[in-house]
C-alpha cells in the first residue's frame, strides 16, 4: 500500500523537539568532518546526535556496529557530564580524552544536541588534534544553529488508522518468528 | 528525535524502563532473537560481573519506508537496581517513548510503584512531560503463579488510561505487541505534531 503524498517542499513550520538536519546542513557537516579527517589526519570520526542516533562517520568503519558505536560514545559523553555535574566540575563545551599507546580518543560535546568523537594514530600530536576537534566542534554547533530559510516538512499526511497500519505491517515483515 | 531530510531518515529513541529483573533486558533479547537480521543491529549489553544491567542495553531495528521516511528505532534499558538511578536519568535523556515493563509478582508490585515515580521524575529531570512523553505498559511475567492481573497494576500505578499488554516476554509472548504499540504512539504523535501547525 502507497499512501504517500507528494510532499510540499515549499511548506514550513515549526517541528517538533528534536534535531532536524536540513539537506544543506547535512551537506556542510561531511564538508566539516572531511576536513578534519585530512587537516588532523584523523583515523576516524563519528557525529552522532546526542541521544545516540548516527549523523555522519567519516574514516575507516571496518566490521564496527556503527550503531552501537554511536550509543555508546552518547552514553560516554552522559556518564562524563554527570560525572562533572556531581562533583560541581561541570562546564560547557567539554572535551573527553582518552589517549592510549596506539591511538588517542576524542569525545567533544557540539552544544546540547550533538556529540563528536574523533580517533588519532600516536603519531598525531594531541594538542593539535584537540585544536582541531574543538573548532570543529563549534563550527558544528554554528551549523546547526543556524535557522534554515526554508523548513522542510515532515510529510506523513496520512490518517492515524492509516498510519498505524502502516506501522503495523512494517514491524510484521521483520519479525521472523 | 533526530530527522536527516538528506536521508529521509527518522531516528526514534524508546526507553525500556521497570523495576530490577522485571524483563526489560530480556525484551531487548527477544527481540534481537526475532527480528530479520538484516534489519536490526548488534545487541549492545553493558552487564555487571553477575549479568545484570550496568549502563544499557542497546538495539536499532531500522523499518522499511513509511511515509517516504525510514524509522530508524533505537532501543534502550535501563538498569533497574535502585543504586543505578543517576544511570537511569542519563539513558532517559532524549527519549521519545517509553515501554514500562511491570513485575507482574505480587511480591513486586511495591517496586513497580517506586520505579514508575523513579521513571517520572527522571523525565521531568530530563524535560520531558509525562503526559506528553508515549507511555506504554506492559505487565510481564504473567506465567507466574498468583501474577497480578492487568487492572490491578494499573491501579497499584495510578494510571487507568494507559495502554497496556500482558506478556510473557521470556517466551517472546506479548514483546511484539508492546514494540507496534510504543512505535505506534511514538510516531503518531509525530505526525499530530506536525499536523497541527
Amino acid at each position: 500500500m502507497n499512501t504517500m503524498k507528494k510532499p510540499d517542499s515549499h511548506t514550513s513550520l515549526e517541528m517538533p523537539r528534536g534535531l532536524h538536519l536540513s539537506a544543506s546542513q547535512d551537506g556542510v557537516i561531511h564538508r566539516i568532518l572531511d576536513n578534519m579527517m585530512v587537516k588532523c589526519p584523523a583515523e576516524f570520526i563519528l557525529l552522532a546526535e546526542i541521544s545516540g542516533p548516527l549523523i555522519s562517520v567519516h574514516g575507516e568503519k571496518g566490521m564496527t556496529d556503527l550503531n552501537a558505536l554511536g550509543a555508546l560514545v552518547a552514553g560516554d559523553l552522559a556518564a562524563s557530564q554527570e560525572i562533572a555535574r556531581i562533583t560541581g566540575q561541570y562546564q560547557h563545551a567539554q572535551l573527553i580524552l582518552r589517549e592510549g599507546p596506539e591511538t588517542t580518543a576524542f569525545i567533544s560535546e557540539v552544544g546540547e544536541q550533538m556529540v563528536l568523537y574523533m580517533r588519532i594514530r600516536k603519531e598525531v600530536p594531541i594538542g593539535w588534534a584537540r585544536l582541531i576537534i574543538l573548532k570543529a566542534s563549534r563550527i558544528l554547533l554554528e551549523v546547526i544553529s543556524a535557522r534554515e530559510e526554508e523548513v522542510e516538512k515532515l510529510d506523513l499526511d496520512v490518517s492515524e488508522d492509516e498510519l498505524n497500519a502502516l506501522i503495523g505491517d512494517n514491524l510484521d515483515s521483520i519479525w521472523l518468528s | 528525535m533526530h530527522i536527516n531530510w538528506q536521508l529521509r531518515e527518522l531516528n526514534l529513541k524508546i526507553v525500556y524502563y521497570g523495576p530490577a529483573s522485571s524483563g526489560k533486558t530480556t525484551n531487548l533479547d527477544q527481540i534481537h532473537r526475532r527480528v530479520d537480521p538484516a534489519h536490526r543491529s548488534d545487541l549492545v549489553s553493558l552487564k555487571t560481573y553477575e549479568d545484570r544491567t550496568l549502563f544499557f542495553d542497546f538495539l536499532q531495528l531500522e523499518m522499511g519506508k513509511i511515509c517516504g521516511l525510514t524509522p530508524k528505532i533505537q532501543l534502550y534499558t535501563v538498569p533497574g537496581q535502585v543504586r543505578y538511578t543517576g544511570v537511569r536519568k542519563l539513558v532517559l535523556r532524549g527519549a521519545d517513548g517509553v515501554v514500562f515493563v511491570a513485575d507482574s509478582a505480587p511480591s513486586r508490585a511495591n517496586a513497580n510503584i517506586v520505579s514508575w515515580h523513579d521513571m517520572k521524575s527522571h523525565l521531568v529531570a530530563n524535560n520531558l512531560s509525562l503526559e506528553d512523553t508515549p507511555i506504554v505498559l506492559q505487565c510481564n511475567k504473567q506465567d507466574i503463579l498468583g501474577a497480578l492481573a492487568l487492572a490491578d497494576i494499573k491501579y497499584f500505578l495510578n494510571v487507568q488510561e494507559i495502554v497496556c499488554f500482558p506478556a510473557k516476554a521470556i517466551y517472546g509472548e506479548g514483546v511484539l505487541d508492546t514494540l507496534k504499540a510504543i512505535t505506534r504512539s511514538v510516531i503518531t504523535k509525530v505526525q499530530r505534531q506536525t499536523a497541527t501547525v
